[in-house]
């Protein structure tokens, strides 16, 4: 009984932590001076713009399916997953734009992101590594 | 002195990065992805044929058809660097001669020239419509496919010329301004024909939830018209001293202008979709007006939607009163074969099974006419004059992105 108890609450805590985790956006510290608004974040990762708000053009990193990605586009653009799939299918196949280019793994984007300049990308806080310069919180 | 060093420091650095350059991990330039859906369709009339546009031949009767929907795509593209790169997209599904060979849907080269204006040349999709970029990509709408009342009055799908989009904010929303020109050509049941000195613009403002479009375009129509009506229909105009006649039903170089204006509502649960499209030809086809409205509402993963759809006949290219009845009839069977007017009410229910699937089913009720049988072909060359009662279509689709 007591072990059920234990870990009915380490399920619980998993659970909140899991909706409560901090999702950063990144850029390598090679990079140049890049700033970047909640809203700019938003048009790159929606495939509305290509280029920083100063004309700057970035490339973009997704991670592979999972909840990280999930909960991060929810967060910058209030879409679910289904509907993110959808609508850069739509953006992709109608030859509008590029999609962000998904690692295979959250090792992979971090290496991307802490060896190449100049591209942006996302992870879960406790991701982040010093190679990194945070651009964005997402509470 | 102390800022030279820090120059000469930093030029160091970047070249033993560049240096490097082999070792870093990038993400790699190339892309593949594709779509594609799975559909069966079927009607309750087996005299007649549905189909899913107006360059099949063939369709779908009384029986299970797989290949009136079904598609298959792939894409690749390249980056060359952040400003130009390269995108191809071949699609395979049953032509106009029944056949599968693959067709080359984008071949561009793609100039980001500044963060508002992006350039392109190659083959790419006539803006035409709503949803013509995505014609084959079933997944990204609501619907099994996209309502023929209007997608029917321009079938040239590929543009192969250059196009310019240009962005600018408005208020809270965005204008994009798309400038295209060049030629397409198709073949379609019966006939081929082209489209030359394209020339077109299409405005579209939009925000997340929002987007509202018109388009204006012009071009120089041929069709030449080669089924079996059409063929002993020459003979009979040549042989009855009407043969100048042919002139306004086949050739090259009739001035046509090509109007459509749409809007799309999505709020993440509301769905609204409408689509009004005018097509005025000066010959070689006739001039007709198309429109559908589409509301539907997301319950979680199930979308339930309705579709109220209309193309009416406003003239055709021939008055058929050539004063001899047998030529006149020839003319206004082979005038009602070409003319798509109808009208349909469609049900149907998409649900996202997945984040790369979604399962379909659709039932509508299509009545053909006045005059022609819409989108449905018949064996018997008269059932054109009499297109009969309503053709009930039930379709069920799986469409994927991978």
């Amino acid at each position: 009984m007591r072990s059920i108890h234990a870990l009915l609450i380490s399920l619980l805590l998993a659970c909140s932590s899991a909706v409560r985790a901090e999702i950063v956006v990144v850029t390598s510290t090679r990079s140049g001076p890049i700033e970047l608004s909640r809203e700019q974040a938003e048009k790159l990762y929606l495939g509305r713009s290509t280029t920083l708000g100063d004309g700057t053009p970035v490339n973009l990193v997704d991670l592979p399916n999972g909840s990280t990605r999930d909960e991060f586009y929810v967060k910058l653009t209030g879409k679910n997953p289904t509907q993110i799939q959808a609508y850069w299918s739509r953006i992709v196949f109608t030859g509008r734009a590029s999609p962000p280019k998904e690692a295979s793994s959250i090792a992979e984007a971090r290496q991307w992101l802490t060896d190449t300049p100049n591209i942006i990308g996302y992870l879960d806080r406790s991701d982040a590594t010093p190679g990194l310069r945070i651009l964005l919180r997402l509470p | 002195m102390k800022h030279l060093a820090a120059i000469l420091l930093a030029t160091l650095q970047i070249q033993a990065g560049a240096a490097l350059a082999t070792e870093i991990a990038s993400p790699s330039p190339f892309s593949v992805s594709g779509f594609g859906t799975l559909g069966a369709v079927r009607t309750d009339k087996d005299t007649r044929a549905f189909r899913s546009n107006t360059t099949q031949s063939s369709g779908a009767s009384t029986e299970f058809n797989f290949s009136v929907d079904s598609v298959l795509g792939l894409q690749g593209s390249y980056k060359f660097n952040s400003a130009l790169d390269v995108t191809l997209q071949s699609v395979v599904r049953k032509d106009s001669s029944d056949s599968y060979d693959p067709t080359l849907t984008f071949a561009f080269l793609r100039v980001h020239a500044t963060p508002a204006l992006t350039l392109r040349a190659g083959r790419m999709r006539t803006p035409f419509f709503l949803y013509s970029d995505s014609l084959n990509l079933n997944y990204a709408s609501p619907w099994v496919r996209p309502p023929v009342e209007v997608y029917s009055l321009n079938p040239f799908a590929n543009l192969d010329g250059l196009d310019a989009f240009y962005r600018l904010p408005v208020g809270d929303m965005e204008l994009e301004l798309h400038a295209y020109g060049g030629r397409s050509d198709l073949d379609a049941r019966e006939s081929s024909g082209n489209l030359t000195r394209i020339r077109g613009i299409k405005a579209s403002l939009s925000d997340t939830r929002l987007t509202l479009q018109a388009n204006f375009a012009k071009a120089n129509l041929a069709m030449y018209w080669n089924g079996p009506t059409f063929i002993s229909l020459g003979h009979q105009l040549i042989a009855t001293g009407n043969g100048q006649i042919l002139d306004q039903i086949t050739g090259s170089g009739s001035p046509t202008t090509f109007i459509s204006t749409s809007f799309q509502y999505d709020d993440d649960r509301l769905l609204l979709i409408g689509e009004y499209a005018a097509r005025n030809v000066d010959r070689f086809s006739a001039s007709a007006t198309g429109w559908y409205l589409t509301s539907g509402y997301r319950f979680g993963p199930l979308t339930p939607f309705i579709t109220f759809a209309r193309q009416h006949q406003v003239a055709t290219d021939n008055a058929a009163n050539t004063g001899n009845p047998s030529a006149d009839t020839a003319l206004r069977v082979l005038n009602a074969a070409r003319n798509k007017a109808q009208t349909s009410v469609a049900a149907g229910m998409r649900w996202d099974v997945r984040r790369n699937l979604a399962l379909k089913a659709q039932l509508e009720r299509i009545q053909p006419g006045p005059d022609g049988l819409g989108i449905l072909v018949s064996k018997a060359v008269m059932d054109s004059l009499n297109p009969g009662g309503p053709v009930h279509v039930l379709s069920l689709t799986a469409d994927f992105v991978f």
